[in-house]
């Protein structure tokens, strides 16, 4: 710990530390503490809708209640945030997709997609230092105003109420489409990456990582377009502006930069912590059906953890939920090799033994589900698994 | 008591302004030709006209207190190359084919369900029968997405000359799922598949 003295505390010496060392665009001084803005106020409206909004997500049994991965989470965005930590409140929630946002009144949300996809500590706090860049700036408000002025603020709310009133979506349907009709301009992005980029490094933190998460992203695109899936409007990739590419580039030579101590990556404390939910967001990535991305995010998975027998099990998973032409031997051949890796879950020889089923071996079917019955006895489905044992079932 | 259910359909149907209500009369009933129920109590059968999360695409939808509190979703003949119900929102389905596992049949059905990122759980599966034919029984939680609500359900399959045939009961964990469930198991141990 003696090694990463801006990790002790709340980061405000950090901010003084590196106040003063270079003066450049780089060189971020964050404003003293928000105060809670007038109800009155166009600012105070928009907190007001952003607290009811904040009451629904905390009701909903979509948010990850885990103490341990939130203390954890939370930690470094706190550490990121500063002297603005207490203005903050982290929410982990369950939805495959890679997001994360926050709000003017200090709600920041983290989606479990965004989780599974960062390979280390880094890479989180490359994006939430991102965020907490929004959040310092002020952006969603200058938003508001620049909505305002253009007389399109009246469709603005009323698209925000409209779906806040309680239409087919939910909480955090409507959060992203709120999230959307108030997207940030080309210029706060640029902002917040470099806001960003400096309170990850100042924390420490390796920032080059900062860079890799728009190129993980774009490989993920890739492999989707590659599989000819389509890429939704919705995607993150699509959003932004500047595009990624170029944010890739800028993010990627600022790291060159001169950043003194920021070497961390954290790659297995973030393993660690997220250990106790991985099986939970690989089942829910390969049941988006994406099967281009997802495939393309577990070789990257496997690229860096080559035993990983979880990962190699959902590799599988794609491809036997796929079904293409030559996906059975492909997901025949993941399940076995994910069988002599570390972490398999049992699964894996149910998965086998339904895969060989299929192609006609009935004795390996036989001795696969009867592993996985020894490793599960008390499975949801061993009954079921059981008469195909006995052959009482077809 | 009757009015009490048909009312909240009713008031439904109007808020929907695209669905239609048909009272099911006590007695024998029969589901696209092909799948023959026995009745004692009255239901409501509610005509689709718009994706609905629990059964987009069935062959029939009924209920007794209105779809968001109680479903019985019959899907019907599902002949192979075809989808469990309907794609929503762009969403891409797997199809059915006859060599199905039941674990298979039930990974069709999730997917059907969790179109609007509602989280389905598998709580058991066993062999079974349906329709007077050799099939299967499983039971679920579905965490719906539009409102967080726990909902309960059971479903009875079985696949009979290549084709699918499955009745699937969802309804809110508190409450309505066992308040609506000793009429439910009656009725589809009646079930009868009749299909030429």
């Amino acid at each position: 710990m003696q090694r990463r003295p801006f990790l002790l505390g709340c980061g405000c010496l950090a901010f003084a530390a590196a106040a003063g060392v270079r003066a450049d665009e780089y060189d971020y001084q964050a404003p003293p503490r928000f105060a809670r803005p007038d109800l009155g106020t166009d600012e105070g409206g928009l907190w007001a809708f952003m607290d009811r909004e904040e009451q629904r997500l905390k009701r909903s049994s979509f948010l990850l209640r885990d103490p341990a991965l939130h203390g954890y989470v939370n930690g470094i965005a706190c550490r990121l945030a500063g002297d603005h930590c207490p203005e903050m409140r982290v929410y982990l929630v369950r939805t495959p997709y890679f997001n994360a946002s926050m709000a003017p009144n200090g709600m920041m949300q983290v989606w479990s997609g965004l989780l599974v996809r960062m390979q280390n500590e880094a890479q989180l706090a490359a994006v939430l230092g991102h965020e907490i860049g929004h959040y310092l700036q002020r952006h969603s408000v200058e938003r508001l105003r620049d909505a305002k002025s253009r007389s399109s603020f009246g469709l603005i709310v009323g698209m925000a109420l409209g779906v806040a009133g309680g239409g087919s979506l939910g909480t955090l349907a409507q959060m992203g489409i709120l999230a959307s009709s108030l997207a940030y301009g080309r210029d706060q992005e640029r902002e917040a990456d470099r806001i960003g980029i400096a309170l990850m490094a100042r924390n420490g933190y390796a920032p080059a990582e900062a860079g890799r998460v728009w190129g993980q992203l774009l490989e993920e695109y890739e492999g989707a377009k590659a599989a000819g899936e389509e890429v939704s409007s919705t995607n993150i990739l699509f959003a932004s502006h500047p595009p990624a590419e170029e944010r890739r580039e800028v993010l990627a030579a600022a790291a060159k930069r001169d950043w003194p101590g920021a070497a961390r990556m954290g790659a297995d404390e973030y393993r660690a912590a997220l250990a106790p939910h991985r099986m939970g967001f690989l089942y829910d990535e390969v049941r988006r059906r994406r099967f281009g991305e997802s495939l393309v995010l577990f070789d990257r998975l496997l690229k860096s953890s080559p035993r990983d027998g979880q990962v190699q099990y959902f590799k599988g998973e794609v491809y036997r939920l796929r079904g293409s032409e030559g996906d059975a031997k492909l997901a025949l051949e993941a399940y076995r090799a994910s069988l002599a890796m570390d972490n398999t879950p049992p699964e894996a020889h149910r998965a086998l033994g339904t895969v060989l089923r299929h192609a006609g071996d009935n004795d390996g079917a036989t001795r696969a589900f009867q592993r996985y019955l020894e490793l599960k006895p008390d499975a949801e489905d061993a009954e079921l698994i059981r008469s195909y044992l006995t052959g009482s079932a077809s | 008591m009757r009015l009490t259910p048909w009312l909240a359909a009713a008031a439904l149907a109007a808020l929907a302004g695209c669905a239609q209500i048909v009272k099911v009369e006590p007695g024998q009933v029969t589901v696209k030709e092909a799948l023959r129920l026995s009745t004692t109590s009255a239901w409501n059968r509610f005509e689709l006209q718009f994706p609905l999360s629990v059964a987009p695409g069935a062959s029939e939808v009924w209920t007794q207190d209105g779809v968001t509190l109680d479903a019985l979703a019959f899907f019907v003949g599902i002949a192979q190359g075809e989808t469990l119900g309907r794609a929503i929102g762009g969403k891409k389905l797997p199809q059915f084919r006859s060599t199905l596992t039941p674990g298979e049949i039930v990974e069709l059905y999730e997917q059907m369900v969790t179109q609007d990122g509602s989280a389905f759980a598998l709580k058991r599966i066993a062999p079974g029968r349906f329709g007077g034919q050799p099939g299967f029984r499983f039971e679920y939680t579905i965490t719906r997405k539009s409102d967080s609500v726990l909902l309960k359900g059971v479903a009875q399959g079985a696949v009979v000359k290549d084709k699918l045939y499955l009745a699937a009961f969802t309804a809110p964990s508190i409450y309505y799922y066992d308040r609506h469930l000793p009429q439910v198991e009656p009725l589809l141990a009646t079930a009868e598949i009749i299909a030429r």
